[in-house]
């Protein structure tokens, strides 16, 4: 089955390139570029006193976190299947000699690969440009690359939930939006053990110094409970794990119609 | 000759809806045709038969296998979905190739087969050209293109002349027969009487779920001795013709055509008019111009079995 994954990959992550879903994510994820530089305008004026560390945490847990990578997890993850009854090309997938697992494993693996592509260029960018400065060192590409790989598990995660979304539901993206922007927002808040219902709060459990945040959206840290980060690693692996071979078992049995 | 595809008595509803019912069929090499109106279930049966769907009751075989996930018979079957739907972007070469690398063929296998699918219908100018500023013809002829890129031994093809016009009708046609020529088992479906009859004579007529009849057209025919077959004869001598046969009892109508020197016969016993025609012909050297059945086509057939 590796095969036909990769096969699946190969025309996927052609094919998505040339979307307009991609296309305006592109563009979102450029947003935050835009906004970095927004902001670095500001502290030079010193409008902004904060260090650029500072500052790309908060851009980081409110930008990327809390919105960016959930709303592209929302869309390409639902559109896994989504797309192909809605675009009415699901025949052409599956009258090839393929698993039906394969199928999802292998758009699975180009939209992530698309997206945290995406994510990649958005992070650094907007990374360099807030903390390119006189205090910049090389190390500090550490630290961005430990942002950026939270984001990647956090991006797996929800990819792996709304794609589960996708195969089990008609319309998934308002059930996604709800669960996105709603319960993981509002979970968070909660107190002792419920808050681990949620995957931003592993997320957040693994990102570097987010107890000492004092930036101006610290307040979103104030009832944070974390998890041992080996934990929390453990419960977003499993989430991904989980998620896809659910939606690979019901993909291999569901069938789908569309109105004629 | 050994069936290909083994349709055994397939249900499938939709809710309440029946989609069909009870249909057995065996498929054998050559075109076959589902004819019948919207909604009679035509695509159902290719969805199961291309293992989209799965029936409620009832199984469906191709070489001998079930097709539902089925990876082996997805290398010998090629389907061509009734809807004008495309991924969005690609031109009609990347559609090609992009699905035939799902095949797992090497990259020059890839490109020599998309390029040989193309120049069979005809697009190998157009492969560069993005899909969506393709014509409704060119759309179609892609769609069978992908279908039959991968050299399949049976080919399913959902209203494949659905929407076209005529110059690109005749073109599809012709790739049809060529590809029964060369040994394909092939499915076609159409509500397009005419359509059908230019393709192939073996046909299966379904409506409201069921299959109403099957066979060649002309075999069909005979089944329907209880509907009257239409004669008509070109002749100089139409009249003594007429005079001749009006006494016989298995004529229930006569209707002339004056302008054309022509008269129309109505029997439900063609073979005892063709015996006394020839007898008459022979008898009284009656010169008989042109014979010809205009009720002899799938309309006729259709109309009478659906109660028209």
């Amino acid at each position: 089955m590796k095969n036909e994954i990769i096969r699946v990959f190969s025309f996927y992550f052609y094919q998505a390139r040339k979307t307009s879903r991609t296309k305006t994510f592109f563009w979102l994820s450029t947003a935050a570029i835009l906004m970095a530089l927004v902001i670095r305008a500001y502290k030079i004026a010193g409008n902004w006193t904060e260090s650029g560390q500072v500052i790309f945490q908060n851009f980081l847990m409110t930008f990327f976190l809390q919105f960016l990578i959930v709303l592209m997890a929302l869309f390409f993850g639902t559109a896994i299947v989504g797309e192909e009854l809605d675009n009415r090309t699901m025949p052409y997938l599956t009258s090839r000699p393929l698993a039906r697992p394969a199928i999802i494993l292998g758009k699975f693996l180009a939209y992530f690969c698309l997206s945290g592509l995406m994510l990649l260029l958005s992070v650094l960018i907007s990374y360099l440009i807030l903390n390119l400065d006189s205090e910049f060192s090389l190390s500090s590409l550490g630290t961005v690359l430990s942002y950026y790989l939270v984001l990647l598990l956090g991006l797996a995660a929800y990819l792996s939930f709304f794609n589960f979304l996708g195969v089990w539901l008609k319309k998934p993206v308002l059930v996604g939006l709800a669960f996105g922007f709603g319960w993981e927002s509002i979970i968070q808040y909660f107190p002792g053990t419920t808050q681990k219902l949620s995957i931003v709060h592993y997320l957040k459990s693994l990102l570097p110094r987010y107890t000492t945040s004092s930036g101006k959206l610290g307040f979103l840290f104030i009832r944070l409970e974390p998890t041992k980060p080996w934990l929390a690693i453990l419960v977003l692996f499993v989430v991904v794990a989980v998620f896809l071979l659910l939606s690979c078992v019901l993909f291999s049995y569901k069938e789908y119609l569309y109105e004629d | 000759m050994t069936a290909v595809i083994e349709a055994r008595n397939l249900s499938r509803w939709y809710g309440n809806v029946l989609g069909i019912s009870e249909v057995t069929l065996d498929i054998e090499p050559g075109i076959t045709a589902l004819l019948g109106p919207n909604g009679a279930g035509k695509s159902t049966f290719m969805k199961i038969v291309t293992g989209q769907l799965k029936p409620n009751i009832g199984q469906v075989r191709i070489f001998g296998q079930k097709v539902w996930n089925n990876r082996e018979i997805f290398w010998r079957l090629g389907f061509c979905p009734e809807v004008d739907s495309f991924y969005e972007g690609l031109n009609g070469l990347e559609f090609l190739t992009g699905l035939l690398g799902l095949y797992g063929f090497s990259a020059p296998e890839i490109q020599s087969r998309a390029w040989r699918a193309l120049e069979l219908v005809e697009l190998k100018e157009v492969a560069r050209r993005p899909i969506k500023s393709y014509s409704r013809g060119m759309r179609q002829r892609i769609k069978i293109a992908q279908a039959l890129a991968h050299d399949p031994e049976v080919l399913v093809l959902d209203e494949p002349l659905s929407g076209l016009d005529p110059l690109s009708k005749r073109r599809i046609i012709k790739l049809i027969k060529e590809l029964r020529n060369a040994g394909k088992t092939i499915v076609v479906s159409s509500h397009v009487l005419p359509e059908v009859e230019a393709m192939t004579s073996e046909i299966v007529l379904i409506h409201q779920g069921k299959i109403l009849a099957r066979g060649d057209l002309h075999f069909i025919r005979e089944l329907l001795d209880q509907h009257p077959h239409m004669i008509r004869i070109k002749s100089p001598h139409y009249r003594e013709l007429a005079r001749q046969l009006a006494t016989e009892d298995y004529i229930l109508n006569i209707t002339f055509e004056p302008e054309n020197s022509a008269v129309t016969f109505e029997t439900h016993q063609r073979d005892r008019f063709f015996d006394r025609l020839n007898q008459l012909v022979l008898e009284s050297d009656c010169r008989i111009e042109e014979i010809t059945s205009p009720d002899d086509n799938l309309q006729a057939v259709f109309d009478y079995l659906v109660g028209k």
